[in-house]
């Protein structure tokens, strides 16, 4: 199983779309709330978003090494060959 | 159609120096005037983004920026830096006798 | 001053700010409600209604690009997209605003070279 990890904002509508999105499929996910996270995680998740090339928009998915800036449920699918 | 003119006494010529500016109430409208290098603009003082008072901003040259989210326009057309289309309505400037008279009813003026 | 009459006033600011560029609120009433009341909501804990979906950092000159609406300081990727990030504006054209996919800064980039 591919492992998900996904940064969110708490108040982003495409980012509980997202969550629900792989929930709908059974696909366990971790996700941090970046506007909710402490200094440290915020810097962490900055410096990961730098990495790939990205804005901090949100939600920010990992697909293993993949990564899918934006909710995007057909890129998401065949990340994970759904 | 083309309004009549309206022109309002602002300040006196020696009210302002160069790169001052100071927001006045003429006829109920929230008009801004400044002096830059001898001329006088005045413009709405109303920010269009979130009508945030310009005269708290800071002026640079033609450009005064938003005390509010930094949104930077150009005195002379009100033309907003990063969008041309989002003005700010300025108003012409007369100056008769050491004062200064804003004509109101210019054309895109609005209140 | 409550909620529901502040979204109000941001709605009547935000429509002026936006029309002159091409844009409007999308059709989608329940986002829209949704996402006026999160702005309203960060308005009153930091002081300025932040984009919901973008992440700050604490300077200045970077945050205050994502006062909404931040079109003016992202016109061409918003303008490909035909929405803002968040989805909360649209051209004014856009009639089903779902068909439109959120496209990464980067994607975006890419495609224009
Ligand atoms: S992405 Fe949309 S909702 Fe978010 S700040 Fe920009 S214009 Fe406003
Ligand atoms: S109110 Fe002037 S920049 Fe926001």
């Amino acid at each position: 199983m591919k492992k998900v990890v996904m940064y969110t904002l708490s108040t982003c509508p495409w980012c509980m779309r997202a969550k629900k999105f792989f929930r709908e499929h059974d696909i366990p996910f971790e996700y941090t709330d970046y506007d909710k996270a402490d200094d440290n995680t915020k810097k962490a998740i900055r410096e990961d978003c730098l990495a790939h090339k990205s804005e901090m928009s949100f939600p920010f998915v990992k697909i293993d090494d993949d990564v899918v800036v934006g909710y995007n449920p057909d890129k998401y699918a065949k990340l994970l060959g759904l | 159609m083309k309004q009549e003119d309206n022109w309002i006494f602002a300040l006196k010529t020696d009210d302002l120096g160069n790169g001052e500016k100071k927001p006045l109430l003429l006829e109920n409208n929230k008009v801004l005037v400044l002096r830059i290098d001898g001329d006088f603009f005045a413009m709405s003082n109303k920010c269009p983004h979130m009508e945030c008072p310009l005269s708290k901003g800071t002026l640079e040259q033609y450009v005064i920026k938003c005390p509010c989210h930094d949104w930077r326009f150009d005195v002379r057309e009100g033309k907003f830096l990063d969008a041309e289309e989002i003005r700010v309505p300025i108003y012409e400037t007369k100056v008769m006798e050491e004062s200064v008279f804003v004509n109101l009813n210019m054309e895109g003026a609005g209140k | 001053m409550d909620n529901e009459k502040r979204k109000g006033q941001l709605r009547t600011m935000f429509s002026k700010v936006v029309d002159p560029l091409g844009y409007k609120f999308s059709p989608d009433e329940e986002l829209v409600d949704f996402l006026l009341e999160q702005e309203v909501n960060i308005e009153k804990e930091k002081g300025s209604p932040f984009c919901p979906c973008q992440g700050l950092t604490g300077e200045r000159e970077h945050d205050m690009k994502l006062v909404c609406p931040c079109i003016p300081f992202h016109r061409e990727h918003y303008d490909a997209m035909r929405r803002c990030w968040c989805g909360l504006y649209v051209h004014k054209d856009v009639k089903d605003p779902d068909s439109l996919p959120q496209i990464s800064l980067k994607e975006f980039l890419e495609a224009k070279k």
